[in-house]
């Protein structure tokens, strides 16, 4: 029998008259049960970041913003903690591309999925105009497509850390201005048993802290700002390349070519190196557990090039996934974290750390407790994406995750010539830019 | 007496390798231990020997007990590790038998397949998998590992199980058959417990990875207490660059603890499972 026969068969009246009041009675229930869901406040929300390397940051968010957030609105508050140095980005990626129940976070490498990201410009705006104004650098990240992808909200300093008792003893008592000096003061300081420990592995912010901010202060870029034309290869690059090789040789302990980002912290709290680039996590855990060293080490600025001073920012962005199954929520979330009701004692419990994309923060009397963390504050002022000038898209993200500029300068200090180090990176680019 | 050996040939022959192995064997042990009983200014102090301790201190064993739920997490790992090693044990038998026992068509085809879903990598397979589990509703719960797991498991116990059903004579389970049992009797009252060394191999093996596994546990395991030892120690004592060295030290320590007890008391059972098969009998 076919199908329509079997139902015209089967179906009487009776039953036809049954089923229309049932399935009025169901949409009935189902649109009441929609007009409910819509009204309803959603069971919790799910904010997901990077363990802090100030415990503290983490602590105020579970003891002071957690129980707040649930008074003022009811809403459960849950803060997932993920480790730092490669854990974090394949969980946004699985709870990006299986819709996990996470509503917001620190959306690293933001890159990889600003489409399922939520565009949240009336927060930044709003917040912006609040809050003194964003720094420009930070839109670069954050705006994609003329829409806030993301809110920013802080920078992770990096600058030089280096011993300040040590280089007085070498006669040193202003930290170096220019790339120049910095050589020739680590040249004495090896002499002295205390070398430099500039990191460059496969690390995830130590190395192209300081050695991106060379590239550029010796003029060189890896791709232009249109983000298709590579310009790596150039007598600028190849004097950057040849400093490097000087530093590590004249300069540098010898195993910091290959260090992964607690290389440096752990070699300089054993008093292995007088100098390195890292954020204040050196500082902080010198002031905790030797508070000796801690009172000689001191913070300051990348030194410049011929082309100026640059740093590089490793900012963090709080964004929304676009599958939150209440995207108003949410949002309310986002905007009610990034209140200075909320937002500025955020940044205070932990020493500034995250220093502030938004102005009204440049003088916060914060960063008066500790003046050696000023320095950090001012990275903002010469800070750039890591893929400047060119857009922070996939493909920047690529050359940063395959470490592709690190490892041209790291092949140069093991020995390859410039040419074909420039060569292999230059390689590299093309495989990706095409 | 044949074979016997004088003192300085049973010095060089015996004592001397089984101290080097020793020494090479519980070095790592040894290094946690010393890490995790100095506070950290001896810790950072590169004056002082790495392996000796000047000022024994229990700071971090008490920072780690009072500051993060490690003792939750140690609980959330043997729960897991238990659970996927008996689903997996029981599967894994389920496909090795027959696969040793009977003869059926693409019999071969199926184990090599077994070996080949054994060798799939984790990092091809965490966005499918974490895209069922979400389906499923199983996000941020330990059935999540329990049962994803297994996945991991299955293939290696059914491989191992494979071999040593095969070292088992066929003879055996035939008597028994024209005795009159089932393929089923057979299977359990004959074969199955002449197989307990194998099955405690495979048991102790997946155990342990089960209890080291860390990228699904890392996806699917949120909260901090329902994390298991791998993740929540790498999440709470790796913060940023700063590693808690003493913590992780201590924590790693302890952790490893249930698996050197486990060793120590089926080492016998164990060998004699993955040796089996290995020499013609």
């Amino acid at each position: 029998m076919a199908r329509s026969d079997c139902f015209r068969g089967s179906t009487s009246r009776r039953d036809f008259l049954k089923l229309s009041v049932a399935g009025a009675a169901g949409a009935t229930v189902g649109a009441d049960w929609r007009l409910r869901k819509a009204s309803a406040k959603p069971a919790q929300i799910t904010f997901l970041r990077e363990s802090s390397y100030v415990k503290e940051f983490d602590d105020y968010f579970k003891n002071v913003l957690i129980p707040r957030y649930q008074q003022d609105t009811g809403i459960k508050l849950v803060y997932e903690i993920v480790a730092a140095g490669g854990s974090a980005v394949p969980r946004l990626v699985s709870i990006v591309e299986s819709k996990a129940p996470v509503d917001a976070g620190w959306v690293q490498q933001e890159w990889l999925y600003r489409e399922a990201l939520l565009d949240v410009s009336d927060i930044a705006e709003e917040v912006g105009k609040q809050q003194g104004g964003w720094y420009p650098e930070i839109k670069s990240l954050s705006v994609w497509g003329g829409k806030w992808k993301s809110v920013p909200f802080g920078n992770i300093g990096q600058t030089m850390v280096y011993r300040r008792d040590w280089f007085d003893a070498a006669g040193i008592h202003t930290f170096p201005d220019t790339w120049e000096e910095f050589l020739e003061a680590g040249t004495k300081l090896k002499k002295a048993g205390h070398p430099y420990g500039m990191s460059m592995g496969h690390g995830f912010a130590d190395n192209n802290s300081w050695l991106l901010p060379l590239l550029w202060g010796f003029g060189g870029q890896v791709v232009a700002k249109d983000g298709k034309t590579i310009t790596l290869d150039s007598a600028e690059t190849a004097r950057a390349v040849d400093y490097v090789r000087k530093l590590y040789k004249d300069a540098c302990i010898d195993d910091c070519v290959g260090w992964l980002d607690p290389a440096n912290n752990k070699a300089f709290l054993t008093s292995q190196i007088s100098c390195t680039n890292n954020a204040m996590s050196i500082l902080i855990s010198a002031k905790r557990d030797l508070p000796d060293m801690g009172k000689v080490i001191d913070h300051a600025l990348n030194p410049k090039g011929p082309k100026g001073r640059f740093h590089s920012l490793v900012p963090v962005t709080h964004g929304i996934f676009n599958h939150t199954p209440d995207p108003e929520a949410a949002k309310h979330f986002l905007r009610w974290l990034m209140d200075p009701k909320q937002v500025a004692a955020w940044y205070r419990s932990a020493f500034m750390y995250h220093a502030p994309f938004l102005h009204a923060y440049d003088r916060d009397p914060e960063w008066d407790k500790e003046p050696r963390f000023k320095p950090d504050q001012r990275v903002l002022e010469t800070g750039k994406l890591v893929s400047w000038p060119a857009p922070a898209d996939r493909k920047a993200g690529e050359v940063v995750n395959k470490w592709i500029v690190i490892d041209m300068f790291a092949k140069a200090c093991t020995g390859v010539p410039t040419k074909a180090a420039i060569a292999d990176a230059a390689t590299g680019l093309k495989q990706i830019y095409g | 007496m044949v074979g016997e050996l004088t003192w300085p040939r049973r010095l060089l022959g015996l004592w001397v390798p089984l101290a080097a192995l020793f020494v090479f064997a519980l070095f790592p042990f040894a290094w946690m231990a010393a890490t995790s009983l100095k506070a950290n200014a001896e810790l950072y102090d590169p004056a002082a020997n790495p392996m000796w301790i000047r000022h024994p201190s229990l700071v971090h064993y008490i920072d780690l007990f009072k500051e993060t739920n490690f003792v939750v997490w140690i609980g959330n790992t043997m729960l897991v590790a238990l659970v996927s090693t008996l689903i997996s044990l029981l599967l894994g038998v389920m496909l090795a038998y027959p696969l040793a026992r009977m003869r059926f068509p693409a019999a071969g085809l199926l184990a090599i397949s077994v070996a080949v879903a054994y060798l799939v990598p984790q990092t091809l397979l965490f966005v499918p998998m974490a895209d069922l589990i979400n389906r499923m509703k199983l996000g941020d719960s330990l059935s999540a590992v329990m049962l994803t797991y297994p996945t991991l498991l299955v293939p290696f116990c059914a491989w191992l199980l494979i071999g040593y059903f095969k070292t088992v004579p066929r003879e055996l389970e035939e008597a028994a058959l024209i005795d009159g049992a089932s393929r089923w009797r057979a299977m359990t009252r004959v074969i199955l417990p002449l197989c307990t060394p194998g099955f405690l191999s495979a048991g102790i093996f997946a155990f342990t990875l089960a209890q080291n596994e860390f990228l699904y546990a890392l996806l699917f395991l949120n909260t901090s207490t329902i994390r298991t030892v791998p993740v929540g120690v790498t999440g709470e004592l790796i913060r940023g660059d700063a590693f808690y060295w003493g913590q992780l030290m201590a924590a790693a320590l302890l952790g490893s603890l249930p698996v050197v007890l486990i060793y120590s008391f089926f080492v016998k059972y164990y060998v004699a499972g993955l040796t089996a098969g290995s020499v013609k009998g």
